[in-house]
This record gives structure tokens, sequence and C-alpha cells, in this order.
């Protein structure tokens, strides 16, 4: 039994984690109705900018980290003005949008591997990475501890954005009816831009914390986006507080599902579970 | 004088002309009725004007002083213009006190950010919609209303665009409005234009009910395969043969 509140731990922070991939991804599917692969590769730019300032210029951990969030956001916002804007005016299907995420997706993760190679890599935060705290007798490091604050903190300040100032009222109207958004004099464009950065940065922030957890590579991305995507159907697609709900249950399922069996049966119990939501409530626990 | 002016104003979808070199003015204070049987281009030059669709060639004067070759959607209320549909569009899973809250408050990276519904917002949107019989509606979600009561909230919308402080709407366009409206709706509608005719705002009317046309319209518009056939006032317009024949196919 005294594995369980270590069990209970490891489920906290593997929804801590998927719960900040599910906020962006979440806020952005939300706005624009489609869905984002690029977002995985988005949190791996956030983790390698990090990389790339620690050793190249010997940059702080914490300097780094804020302008790993800040590229993270800006490539995300670049992609939405140089292609999904584009896209739109063409009026394209959501085939073509899904099609065009993947290409971006899999051109900026070979981007990746050219630059930094496909080796593993790690990122520190120096004498933090050994500090453990004992919580009810579950092991958590300062990382998994911060990523938790986050997840909490960035739902919570979401959620308020949305529900009590025009920008998230703005948000509400073009994911409701954008030419009537349009029409009453909300630049759109703009507002979908800005969805674009915030969403992207909190994908970053994942990046770097994974980064801190368990190291980076090229290829994290499309896991990431996956189980993200995952824990937004569960959850509610579109919904904010749904999408960390939806985490932090696919952190308890993935987690206790392989108590008295092997870790790699892990993916094939979350995508087990996702099967189950689309055959038998599609619109997730709550509805957007 | 006019307030609004199409100078060859060409919309085409592929090789086929909605609109055709049309040239027409829309005078300050007046409401013009544009008619013209089904297909005519009558929607298709209201999407024009509003933003929605790009117009192929010409251009569109507005006030005499602002020439336009592209229009962006969002821009139109910062130019006066504002509408409604033919089919009603409304922010479906927003209540309708929101749909009038989002269309009135400040929207600026600041004040959007910051701005909560301030008492002075709540009053205008309860005037607007006790105005058009809303307000005990105003918590449910605009989904959930009758037909009736979306196009009034339609029509509701266009209105509090008159009270937005960012926005100085001096142009409306209605798009069938009263179309399928049960005939008490209808007055309650008629009075809304013949108020707003009064404060000086400029409407222009789309619809196919001759006797609301005659009742409302200063001038009519007949349209036809995209090209404007007839002009004048509605009693003379109304009487002429080639009018009646395009409209009735005869």
């Amino acid at each position: 039994m005294d594995i369980i509140p270590q069990l209970v731990a490891n489920s906290i922070i593997a929804g801590a984690f998927y719960a900040l991939i599910a906020l962006g991804f979440n806020l952005i599917y939300g706005t624009t109705k489609f869905f984002n692969l690029t977002h995985g590769v988005i949190a791996a730019i956030g983790g390698y900018t990090v990389f790339f300032l620690t050793t190249t210029f010997g940059w702080n951990i914490y300097a780094s980290a804020v302008v790993g969030v800040f590229v993270a956001g800006l490539v995300g916002y670049l992609l939405e003005k140089s292609l999904y804007k584009q896209l739109r005016k063409r009026k394209a299907s959501q085939m073509v949008f899904l099609v065009a995420s993947l290409g971006a997706f899999t051109a900026l993760q070979a981007v990746i591997a050219i630059i930094f190679s496909s080796q593993f890599q790690t990122l520190s935060i120096g004498s933090w990475d050994l500090q453990t705290f004992n919580i009810f007798g579950g092991i958590i490091t300062v990382v998994q501890l911060v990523t938790l604050v986050s997840a909490i903190v960035i739902m919570i300040v979401l959620g308020i954005v949305m529900r009590w100032t025009m920008f998230g009222k703005a948000v509400e109207a073009i994911s409701d009816e954008e030419e009537v958004a349009k029409v009453v004099g909300i630049h759109t464009n703009k507002i979908i831009g800005r969805v674009f950065f915030i969403g992207s940065a909190i994908a970053g922030l994942a990046g770097i914390l994974i980064g801190l957890d368990t190291g980076l590579e090229p290829t994290m991305g499309m896991g990431l986006l996956l189980k993200g995507v995952i824990a937004s159907i569960i959850g509610g697609i579109g919904n904010v507080y749904g999408g960390v709900l939806g985490a932090f249950l696919l952190g308890f399922i993935e987690n206790f599902g392989i108590w008295k069996i092997s870790g790699e049966w892990k993916d094939a119990i979350a995508f087990g579970v996702l099967i189950i939501f689309l055959l038998f409530r599609p619109q997730g626990i709550l509805r957007k | 004088m006019p307030i609004l002016q199409t100078k060859k104003l060409t919309k085409k979808f592929g090789g086929i002309s909605a609109l055709n070199n049309l040239s027409i003015e829309f005078e300050a204070g007046k409401i013009t009725g544009v008619i013209g049987p089904n297909g005519s281009g009558k929607s298709t030059l209201v999407n024009v004007l509003t933003g929605l669709l790009p117009i192929t060639s010409g251009r569109i004067i507005i006030a005499d002083s602002t020439s336009l070759k592209k229009i962006a959607a969002h821009e139109m209320p910062s130019f006066g213009i504002t509408r409604t549909f033919q089919e009603v569009r409304l922010l479906e899973q927003m209540t309708v006190l929101d749909n009038i809250l989002v269309v009135i408050t400040k929207r600026n990276v600041i004040g959007a950010l910051f701005e909560k519904h301030k008492t002075h917002y709540l009053k205008i949107a309860e005037n607007v919609l006790e105005r058009l019989g809303l307000w005990a509606k105003r918590g449910e979600l605009a989904v959930n209303l009758s037909y009736g009561q979306r196009k009034l909230l339609e029509i509701a919308r266009v209105l509090a665009m008159t009270e937005a402080e960012s926005t100085d709407v001096k142009i409306f366009f209605f798009d069938e409005p009263f179309a399928g409206l049960f005939p008490e709706m209808v007055k309650l509608v008629v009075s809304v234009m013949k108020d707003l005719k009064q404060k000086g705002k400029t409407l222009v009317l789309i619809e196919h009910n001759m006797d609301l046309i005659r009742e409302l319209s200063d001038k009519v518009i007949v349209m036809d395969s995209g090209e404007l056939l007839a002009e004048g006032l509605p009693e003379e317009v109304l009487s002429r043969r080639d009018v009646i024949e395009a409209y009735l196919g005869e």
C-alpha cells in the first residue's frame, strides 16, 4: 500500500503537465475550431530556446525561461499570421487546416533536429534539481511543484479573463460566429493572433518545465500534443476547465492503470480511454 | 445628399457577375428600399458593402469623402455602417444580454482586458432590450429563443450599436427584417425603423413585402441580374411595367 501516495503524486504531476498543454490547445481550438497540431512542437521550441540560451550564452535559467515562453508565443503568433490567417481568408476546409498544421509541425520538428541534433538534452535549475518534497508520503521535485502551481494559476487566470473581460467575450463571440463578431466591430484577426500568442506561450512554458523534469528531444511534441488532445476531449473540447479536468483524470487513469502491469501499457490505456469517450461521450465531461 | 455611393461596383463569383457595374446612391437620413427577384444581387450588395465579400472592381464612397476599393468587415462600424442578416445570425452560445454587451463595451487593448460591465452599459442594454421586448429573456442563451425573438435580438444588436461609444453608426442595412415575424412584431420593427429615421439615420431596407416598402421607403431601388433596373419614388417605381415584369417574371 506504500506505493499509493507516490501513484497519487505521479498522477497529479502527469495531470499538471497535460493540463498545461491542454490549456493552450483548448484556448486556440475553442476560438478557431481547428486542431492545431503545431501546438506540440511549440512546446519543444520553448524548451529548446532555454537550452540554447543557457548552453550557448550562459544565461541563467530564469531569464532564459522568460525568453523561451516569449519565443514560443511569438512562433505561434507568426504561424497564425503567415499560415492560418491566409487559409481562413481562402475559406479553407478543416482538412486543409489539419494538413497544413501537420506540415508546419513536421517542418519545425525537423528544424529543431537539424539545429540541436536528435540527441536527448537536459535542462537544469542547479542545486534545486535535487530538492524534493514529501507530501503525504509521495515525493515530488521542485520542477513538478512549479508545474502544478503553474497549471492551477494559469487555469484560474484564463478562466477569469474568459469570463469577466471583454477580451474573453470577444474570443467567445469569434468562437460562436466569426462573421457576426466582425460585423459588430471586433477585429477578429487581431484577437485570434493574441489567442495564438497566449496559447503558444503556455505550451512553451510546458515544454520548458518538461525539459527540466525529464529532458528534451525534437520529437517530444507529438506525444505531448496527443496527451493534451486526449485530456481536452475527455474533459470537454474548447472548455478551459474541461481540459484541466481531463488532464488530471488522464494522469490518474494512466498511473493507476499501470499499478499492477508494465509501464509500457500507459499509452495504450490513454488511447483506450480516448476511444471510449469518443464512442460514448464525444462532447467530454464538461460541454463547452 | 448621398451618404453612401457605389461606383461601377462589380462582384464576380467565378465567371458569374452577381453585381455588374452597379452605380447607386443612398440618401442621408432617408429609408431606401431595395427590391428585386431572388438572385438579383440584393444580399450580395449588402455583403459587399459591409465587407463580408471582397469587391471585384469598382469602389464605394462613404459620406463623399472616404473612397474604398477594399473593405474589412470589422472596420465597417467605424465607418458608421451596420447590418442584419437575411438568415438571423447571433452569437448563439451567449446570453441575450451578452449579445448586446459585446457590441457596446469598449474594445481597445487595455479597456478590453479590464473593462467591466459598468452600470451605464447595463442601462443601455436594458433600454435596447426593453424596446424590443426582450429584457425578460436577458439571461437565456440566444440559441434557445424563438424565431421571432431571434429576429428581434438581431435588430436590438444593431440598435445597440447606435449607443456604443466606440462607433457612431449612421447607416443601417436591414436584410429582410420582417420575414417570418408575427404582425405585432412587424409593427414593433416598423416603429424602430421610423424612430431611427427620425434621429437622422440612413436605412437600407431589403424586403419582398411591397406594402411595407411603400409604407417605409422614401426611395426604391430595383435590382435585376446584378444591375440597376429602376430607381425613384416608391409609387412611380412600383407601377412601372418593366419592374413588374422583372419581379413577377411576366
